[in-house]
């Protein structure tokens, strides 16, 4: 479509008739977004959800789509196909705004929802029902997360959801479109700000050399390096090979949060220079940081935060740095003097942000004057211009005014169960913890409700393997072995089990497997294989 | 499209009378909302915006020609030609209420949050004219470290009860008992660990009394009112919460988190973490020195000379030997944009390589 962002704004979200929520559990990962999700259902809004498991919000959904995690390329071209032969598609819009439509039409004829209740296990009646109700709504959005995104199809998955949408013309207007649900504070802005190998600030491609050329004059005629950088991934196997000497780690714990984590603590073993940059030590860092910088707390500094709906709002520093640590800003300043670099003064945070606003063209418009309330969405391109609630209107905004449809096949998961390993193993985060958890374990109040390490098994499994509410077991996978509670429940079905990431003594990703997307490497946390062994010491209550 | 036209319902304007004043409101406005953009203020306890019109607590009744009674401002739809009297009789009839209201209120607020049903009663002059016998109320304990409930502050307006039902949809809070005897209990009067509730601190974010409250700040000798507040926005999920962080004035801590009904996106609404994950700020293990390793394998307290100088040593051997392109930067999603951007900067123009990415990339 031509933009890396959730098309429409969270208020809207209420006003929306139908919703459909695919790999999101929003009322765990987005709390707050969520009640707005559920008001909508509160005024008559219908919902379904596409889980594998029986999260919160199928509680109130209309219908759950409980696909076999990794087959939502099947799951969305089935729908497709539902609506091509039930001509619900949007004809003008297919003409007007997009191309490359037939590609998809020539595809997803293959998609039969009969078909696709084999290979998904969701109900062909049921697939067809929820593109019928989609389709045919003009204010039907759509909602996604890390259950799209967090497989080796992670980009299938999202070029199918954005196919779904564009043939229905669900986009450029309020109250529908496609949101992506920002997991962290602010992954949006870290992406928009340019902490990313292939762009500069604003998605400028760093092989344009008009834009190289114009961010080396900003940057005091700097020469800038004109590869593409390495991705996360890259860097992760380029530990190994010895393409990666040196990691500059800010605010990361990689050994806990990205897949097959023995073998990424390994690589992090063999740097000659590791730095980080955090407001914790923790179990990684003590083990191989040759410098730890004390850095700040966002109590602590001034700035600003950009949120899943692109809205930019500020922070403001509120308590004082304890003891030595300083403020990121500064920190990262003084490497740069320390490396003999000369910069600007930079004596605030604004002044850093104008320099980024000037470079950036969608964020021109965005001075901090008019962020003091509640913060504005970009694109706003000029000095006092608008700012952007919903995306793509009147108009797709890639080039030429034109959404590109991409067609899409499905492909198998990399690793699937097997008579050694028969469970898939799928991960994700609770509503009680915050990613590797160094801020929410050090709550008494929060771990009161969540404490040790637990993961989600069916009673069918559970009594299969013998084992008990709260008994400690052992999960296997190719890669590594932890131990953890089990809690019996409905959320997962059998031959599903799923566990946080949360845990920093038994890492879940301890067991992931490393081969991620193709073009981005996404990892894909959501489908491994393992098996269950109890453990048989007593029982202790799991989780709720 | 409008949000009018979303919802179904095309609004029009009626005239109708407050106070003698010809005004015009949106058809199906509350009475409470059209007398207050007119300048006319109607008090409220149990009424709240984020939640159905309730019409429990009487506060706000105010007389309608043609109606057999006073009716509730906060619960009646404003029709064309209506004649409102806010300022008759139906004062007096708030203070006495109010006076009703003191006679049990045993407790100001037992976790410094503010009190509206105080300032109500400063308004208005009234004070409790007696305090009732055996209006003491059965107290609860409960194992949750994060709120607590003292049912001698609580005027039962449920209004944390239909927060949980009507905005987080949850059974966790139920009003029990009768009369004298009413109190606010956890659902089946389990603990609010037991129960559906989420820890999101929703019901004491809407209590008018402070009858629910911080339970950390039980006791506390620094008001709310006296913190100091710092407006900023939450440190956890994408959604970016807009939250004021409370300051003690002396020590610059955090004692606790609100939020407002106009900070947009949460209208006020926090989770869990938004509410009550900060006390890692102030935690002990903070990392308060530069730590180098040292010869014998182990992290060492520094100085920030020696630590940069470490740092910056240890990445030019790297540059020198292997090129920038062995150099590798892991950015975060806890840093703010300004710090994301000096940290490309710093990757692209003064180590010479694009590989700045992060954790988050997805």
């Amino acid at each position: 479509m031509g933009r890396g962002a959730s098309t429409n704004s969270i208020p809207e979200i209420e006003n929306a008739r139908f919703l459909f929520v695919i790999g999101s559990n929003t009322t765990e990962a987005h709390p707050v977004l969520a009640l707005r999700i559920k008001k909508a259902v509160r005024n008559g809004a219908t919902l379904v959800v596409a889980d594998p498991r029986r999260i919160w919000l199928t509680k109130i959904a209309k219908r759950h789509l409980q696909l076999r995690p990794g087959t939502d390329v099947w799951l969305l071209n089935a729908m497709m196909h539902t609506i091509l032969a039930e001509g619900l598609q949007d004809e003008d819009y297919i003409r007007e705004l997009t191309e490359d439509f037939d590609a998809v039409r020539e595809i997803v004829v293959r998609y039969s929802p009969e078909d696709a209740e084999k290979v998904t296990g969701v109900p062909a009646d049921a697939i067809r029902a929820t593109a019928r109700e989609y389709a045919t709504e003009r204010h039907a959005a759509v909602f996604y997360t890390l259950g799209i995104t967090e497989h080796a199809c992670g980009v299938d998955n999202i070029w199918s959801l954005s196919n779904l949408v564009l043939m229905t013309g669900h986009l450029g207007y309020e109250s529908t479109g496609l949101n992506a649900l920002r997991g962290q504070n602010n992954v949006q802005g870290l992406n928009d700000s340019g902490a990313n190998p292939m762009y500069f600030p604003g998605y400028q491609p760093i092989e344009d050399l008009e834009i190289r050329r114009k961010f080396s004059e900003a940057w005091g005629g700097a020469e800038l390096p004109e590869t593409t950088g390495y991705r996360l991934d890259q860097m992760m196997s380029g530990l190994h090979d010895g393409r990666i000497r040196a990691l500059y780690l800010i605010g990361e714990n990689p050994a806990q949060t990205e897949p097959n984590a023995h073998r990424v603590e390994e690589g992090l073993g063999k740097l000659e220079m590791l730095i980080s940059q955090d407001i914790f030590l923790h179990d990684m860092t003590r083990k191989h940081a040759d410098v730890v910088f004390p850095a700040s707390s966002f109590a602590e500094k001034d700035g600003t935060f950009t949120n899943t709906e692109r809205r930019i709002s500020r922070v403001r520093e509120a308590a004082p740095l304890p003891g030595e640590a300083k403020g990121d800003r500064e920190i990262v300043l003084l490497m740069a003097k320390a490396l003999g670099a000369s910069w600007p003064e930079y004596p605030d945070a604004e002044s850093v942000w104008n320099e980024l606003a000037d470079l950036a063209p969608n964020w021109y418009g965005v001075r901090y004057d008019r962020l003091e309330e509640n913060g504005i969405q970009w694109p706003v391109t000029e000095i006092g211009g608008e700012p952007t609630r919903f995306l793509h209107a009147p108009r797709p905004a890639r080039a030429g005014g034109r959404a590109k449809f991409f067609p899409v096949e499905y492909q198998r998961p990399i690793e699937e169960p097997d008579s050694e390993y028969p469970l898939v193993l799928s991960t994700g985060r609770t509503l009680y913890h915050y990613n590797s958890a160094t801020m929410t374990m050090r709550e008494s109040g929060i771990t009161d409700k969540q404490e040790d390490p637990f993961f989600e098994i069916s009673a069918e499994d559970a009594s299969a393997l013998g084992l008990g509410e709260g008994e400690l077991a052992q999960l296997v996978s190719r890669r590594g072995v932890l131990e953890a509670r089990a809690h019996i429940t409905e959320r997962v079905y059998p031959g599903l089990v799923w566990m946080a990431l949360h845990f920093a003594e038994q890492k879940v990703n301890w067991l992931t497997h490393d081969v991620g997307d193709s073009l981005i490497g996404t990892p894909e946390f959501k489908v491994s294989a393992v098996r269950v062994e109890p453990v048989g010491t007593g029982v202790r209550p799991a989780a709720r | 499209m409008s949000d009018t036209e979303v919802s179904g319902t095309v609004t029009g304007m009626v005239e109708f009378t407050l106070d003698g004043r010809a005004v015009t409101a949106s058809e199906g406005e509350l009475l409470v909302h059209a007398a207050a953009r007119h300048g006319t203020f109607i008090p409220t306890l149990c009424h709240d915006d984020k939640l159905d019109p309730y019409g429990g607590c009487r506060m706000c009744v105010v007389e309608v020609e043609g109606a057999p009674r006073p009716l509730p401002a906060c619960a009646t739809r404003v029709t064309e030609g209506m004649v409102v009297s806010t300022n008759g009789p139906m004062t007096d009839f708030r203070k006495t209420l109010t006076e009703m209201l003191l006679s049990e209120h045993l407790n100001a607020s037992p976790g410094g949050r503010p009190n509206e049903l105080l300032d109500l009663a400063n308004e208005l002059g009234a004070e409790a004219p007696v305090v009732l016998p055996d209006a003491k109320r059965k107290e609860y304990d409960d194992r949750n470290q994060l709120m607590g409930y003292d049912p001698d502050a609580c005027i039962l307006c449920n209004r944390c009860v239909r927060y949980t039902q009507e905005v987080m949809q949850c059974s966790a809070l139920s009003l029990e008992g009768r009369g004298g005897h009413a109190r606010i209990v956890p659902t089946w009067e389990l603990s609010w660990l037991d129960t559906e509730c989420e820890l999101c601190g929703g019901c004491l974010s809407v209590c008018p009394t402070g009858a629910i409250y911080e339970k950390f700040e039980e006791g506390t000798t620094r008001p709310e009112r006296s913190l100091e507040q710092v407006r900023t926005t939450c440190t956890f999920c994408g959604v970016g919460c807009q939250i004021d962080l409370n300051l003690d004035p002396q020590t610059k801590h955090i004692v606790k988190v609100t939020s407002k009904p106009e900070y947009l996106p949460n209208e006020g609404n926090l989770c869990v973490k938004g509410r009550f994950a900060f006390n890692f700020v102030h935690h002990p293990d903070r990392l308060t020195q530069p730590l180098v390793r040292g010869e014998d394998g182990d992290l060492h307290p520094t100085t920030w000379e020696h630590a940069l100088e470490t740092a910056a040593t240890g990445l030019q051997k790297v540059i020198a030997e292997h090129g920038p392109q062995a150099v590798g930067f892991l950015s975060s999603a806890r840093l703010t944009n300004e710090e994301n951007y000096l940290t490309q900067k710093l990757a692209r123009a003064v180590v010479g390589t694009n590989s700045v990415h992060s954790c988050e990339s997805t």
